[in-house]
């Protein structure tokens, strides 16, 4: 855009600014419908999740460090052990991909002015702080979840653990899946209906298919979860029979259903990575994704495949072989669609010109990380291997070198590549090469020990271990390594804030990225783009005659839907035009919705069920008069 | 071809396969936890029967979906990969679907074969 | 709207699709509770226990018969609002609340009494019964909600809004009766 905008151009801008721009102060952030708000309050929050979740880890570390310590007890070790594993999944990751980058973004890469919506966006990110706010205040009682981040029955029952850590877990566990499932609708109904007109499912980036394929699972995955924690809690309040074999039910019920769960839940984990990945690798490369539509089907297949492997989990537990046999064959095969992709990366790096810059070195990384970590997961498919180190070390280091190397990593490199849109500085690109180093050290130093420690014979949720195993000096390396990987992210942490500090600008576009979000300004506006883009390819960045059109039609006034809250409604598969949609301003309903709620749970935790059946029934008024409150219509 | 033909024969292509495979696993899973369980015991499943016959009707429905995949991809062959829907996104979504089918068959036939050979109702 | 008149395609609006996918969300709920009906039912030699009167079926098929007819109803409101027919869609409306209430107050009725003979605490045919049961009622009794709510909001008149919202409501009807349809089925089942 020029600096100057001629006369038209100018009024239209305006009025752009007028309509959709939001209160000031901490009203508006209460208040607020703006996804880029909400993407900003989803980051802080889970950021502080990942603090505590880091914290929790560095204190089980501590106490692991050498044999025979009594730093920490065991009564409070399995609290921190459940809590690190439920807040790192629950309250950091998930959040981070879909609440953060996923909400910031995809409207952006679409050619959208906001979210499908609005409101509801808002109200996944109160219904997100209020479930955090319910899981740790259990802390503040001394009974936070301690039965592990899966919680097996029969140890989750009220006989074997009978305070309130289990009711914590399971209430808070579906208060967010609430926040969860309605961030997910959100982003597929978004990716469905709010395409730029002409971005048809060919002309979508790839970073929207990774969110697609991990919504879509969360919408399939998370009810089992839901269920679940219902069936856990009729049984402990209400003596209700699901997981006990003396009447007539099935311990390892709560098994299947926990991993019909959790198994997808981890591909939704690293999914939206993947997304990031396929952003960051083009940019710095200087080249098309290879293979674009094969890489695009890889996620979804990921996504669809992951769904049938979830007994993969309970190879031990004595199910028949021709039962488990269906469980290895897909957990045989879900690995070939990442492994596409990986080829798919490296070759498009190798074709390409490509620029060794710290978002790609965290690629790199990350790319390092998953194929280790992929390998070690193939290694459990093979069921006799599975069940020699079922419930070791092997296993917490594969899991963490796929969630730690494989998510986070390019967590890390999409924030530092997505810093200058978000706030319109440059990060320093030294101290952010050391600070990937740094990590990088530290991850590798952490969690390759643990594959030596497992397969010594060393089980997992011990809160402490005899001399004379042979673990002694692992541990010792793997509590070092914590401790530097500590030191990488808050060597981040502080380049990103001294970077801010320094105002350094970076422009509209740094890095010549590919997508649609390198077009707008630094930070974006309220209203993201002042004319509906024009598309015709996944990397619209790169098509100058598309951008030269742009602003021939915002001169005329073309697709600028300037007249009120509005953005374009398109088909589902090939983006013809449909409708021009017209959005909510900012509103109280969605906090308002989310605080009835919390109380609610809290009564539900404890057993005052007639008065949280009053608050469910304010919650439903108060979505009445949410529902009451239109979008304001435009006269045609 | 007729355009509703071109779009069937992707739909399908993307679809078929999945849900196919889908069927089998659901399905296979139902007849061996079952014939292995105490009411199963009451029952006279012919657990290795079911699952052959199983296995080769998804797999023919796998293989169904991958051809239908390739008519569509022949169909749209000379179609440029950026060009707009729907011929564009047909082209994507059969491309698609070559690789997709592939790796269901596969498991499909694991599966139907695993089924069948191992010894019934053994914990592994 | 615009400057430029864009050729615009028929197509369903937004908030229907998100009506879709929740829908999606809370089938998939139902798969899980009838996926738990069953695989309880390999384990357990007698389903329910023999010591149980099999659950009666005449009093359900009939009353889900009734209910499933709200979907024609259901069908009209929606082309109804679509063409801006206010009075006709209210009436629809009307009649698939009535019948929508009757069926809630009866079943609900039947429910309390199930809980006492068929006693959840003590087996697990109970618990997943009544579990099922309790589910299904809950979601018609967000259709009843739903049904008043649009009787309010169409009363006076329509907006784009209360369009997408009366056909995102009858998406949500039409799905609760073929959920109804399926816990009718797991109902009859010990028959089989």
């Amino acid at each position: 855009m020029a600096v100057v905008a001629p006369a038209p151009e100018r009024t239209h801008i305006e009025n752009l600014e007028r309509v959709w721009r939001e209160r000031p102060g901490v009203l508006g952030w209460l208040t607020t419908v703006d996804h880029k708000r909400i993407g900003l309050l989803y980051f802080w929050t889970t950021i502080v999740f990942f603090a505590a979740g880091g914290l929790e880890a560095l204190l089980m570390r501590t106490q692991l460090a050498t044999a025979d310590q009594r730093v920490i007890g065991p009564e409070t070790y399995d609290q921190l052990m459940t809590m690190h594993g439920v807040t790192m999944i629950f309250f950091f990751i998930i959040p981070m991909t879909t609440g953060a980058f996923g909400n910031y973004l995809v409207p952006l890469m679409i050619g959208a002015r906001d979210m499908a919506f609005p409101r509801l966006n808002a109200l996944s990110y109160w219904i997100f702080l209020g479930a955090g706010i319910f899981m740790y205040s259990s802390f503040l009682v001394h009974q936070a979840p301690n039965a592990g981040w899966f919680d097996y029955v029969p140890l989750a029952l009220r006989r074997y653990d009978g305070g309130l850590n289990v009711d914590f877990y399971a209430l808070g566990l579906i208060f967010n899946t609430v926040a969860s499932t309605i961030g997910a609708l959100n982003l597929i109904v978004t990716i469905f209906k709010l395409r730029a007109p002409g971005m048809s499912w060919n002309r979508m980036p790839l970073f929207c298919f990774a969110m697609l394929a991990a919504s879509l699972s969360l919408i399939f995955a998370l009810p089992a979860l839901t269920t679940d924690c219902i069936f856990l809690e009729l049984q402990r309040k209400l003596g209700f029979h699901f997981f006990d074999n003396a009447h007539g039910g099935d311990a390892l019920l709560w098994q299947h259903l926990f991993w019909i769960f959790g198994h997808p839940e981890v591909y939704i984990i690293v999914l939206p990575a993947f997304g990031i990945a396929t952003s960051i690798i083009p940019t710095f490369a200087r080249h098309r994704m290879v293979a674009f539509p094969l890489v695009a089907m890889a996620e979804l297949l990921v996504a669809f495949i992951g769904f049938g492997v979830w007994a993969h989990h309970m190879f031990a537990t004595g199910i028949a072989s021709t039962t488990l046999a269906f469980f290895a064959a897909a957990s045989m095969m879900v690995v070939i669609p990442s492994t596409i992709q990986i080829y798919a990366w490296l070759m498009t790096v190798n074709i390409g010109t490509p620029e060794f810059r710290a978002p790609l070195m965290f690629i790199g990384g990350f790319i390092l990380f998953f194929v280790i970590g992929g390998l070690s997961g193939i290694m459990f498919a093979a069921i006799p291997f599975d069940q020699a180190t079922t419930d070791t070390y092997f296993v917490v280091a594969h899991f963490h070198f796929i969630i730690f190397g494989a998510a986070v990593f390019p967590l890390l490199g999409g924030i530092y590549y997505w810093f200058p849109k978000v706030t319109g500085r440059m990060y320093d690109e030294r101290l952010a090469q050391l600070s990937f180093w740094l990590t990088f050290a530290g991850t590798t130093l952490t969690f390759f020990p643990m594959h030596i420690v497992g397969l010594l014979g060393m089980t997992r949720r011990v809160y402490t271990y005899d001399h004379g195993l042979g673990w002694d000096a692992y541990n010792l390396l793997e509590t070092i390594g914590g401790y530097i990987l500590a030191g990488g992210l808050l060597l981040i942490a502080f380049n990103i804030a001294r970077s801010y500090r320094r105002a350094v600008p970076a422009g509209r576009d740094p890095f010549n990225g590919g997508t649609l979000e390198w077009t707008t300004t630094s930070p974006p506006p309220h209203y993201n783009f002042a004319v509906i883009p024009t598309v015709s390819s996944p990397y619209p960045n790169w098509d100058e005659r598309d951008r030269e059109e742009d602003l021939r039609r915002l001169a005329r006034g073309d697709l600028v839907l300037d007249v009120g809250h509005e953005t374009p409604e398109s088909t589902v598969n090939d983006a013809l035009p449909s409708a021009i949609a017209e959005m909510p301003p900012e509103s109280p309903w969605p906090i308002l919705v989310a605080l009835t709620l919390t109380i609610a749970f809290f009564l539900l935790l404890t057993s005052h069920y007639a008065t949280a059946g009053g608050f469910f029934a304010l919650t439903v008024l108060t979505l009445a008069g949410w529902n009451a409150q239109e979008p304001n219509e435009v006269a045609a | 071809m007729s355009r509703s033909r071109l779009e069937l024969l992707q739909w399908f292509g993307l679809f078929g396969g999945a849900l196919a495979w889908t069927l089998q696993h659901v399905v296979g899973y139902g007849i061996s936890d079952s014939g292995c369980s105490v009411a199963g015991a009451q029952w006279d499943l012919h657990a290795a029967a079911l699952q052959a016959t199983l296995s080769l009707v998804t797999g023919a429905v796998v293989v169904a979906a991958w051809v239908a995949a390739f008519v569509a991809f022949r169909e749209t062959r000379a179609i440029d990969a950026d060009a707009p829907g729907p011929s564009g996104r047909i082209h994507f979504f059969a491309q698609a679907a070559l690789l997709g089918n592939v790796l269901f068959l596969v498991i499909v036939v694991l599966d139907g074969v695993s089924s069948i050979y191992h010894l019934p109702c053994r914990q592994s | 709207m615009t400057a430029a008149a864009l050729p615009v395609h028929q197509a369903r609006a937004k908030g229907w699709w998100g009506m879709v996918v929740f829908v999606t969300t809370e089938a998939t709920l139902f798969g899980t509770l009838v996926g738990t009906y069953v695989y309880l039912r390999f384990h357990n030699a007698h389903w329910p226990p023999q010591q149980l009167p099999k659950p009666p079926v005449l009093t359900p098929t009939l009353l889900t018969a009734a209910l499933v007819t709200t979907s024609v109803a259901g069908h009209i409101a929606s082309r109804a609002v679509s063409n801006a027919q206010r009075e006709r869609a209210w009436r629809s409306l009307a009649a698939v609340f009535a019948v929508q209430l009757v069926y809630l107050v009866w079943q609900l009725h039947d429910y309390v009494h199930t809980i006492h003979v068929y006693k959840p605490q003590a087996s697990a045919w109970a618990s997943v019964y009544v579990t099922l049961l309790g589910a299904d009622h809950a979601h018609v009794f967000v259709g009843v909600l739903l049904s008043a709510w649009f009787l309010v909001r169409i009363r006076s008149r329509l907006s784009r809004y209360r369009v997408v919202g009366v056909q995102a409501a009858a998406f949500y009807w039409h799905a609760v009766n073929v959920i109804t349809l399926v816990v009718l089925g797991v109902q009859l089942s010990p028959y089989l």
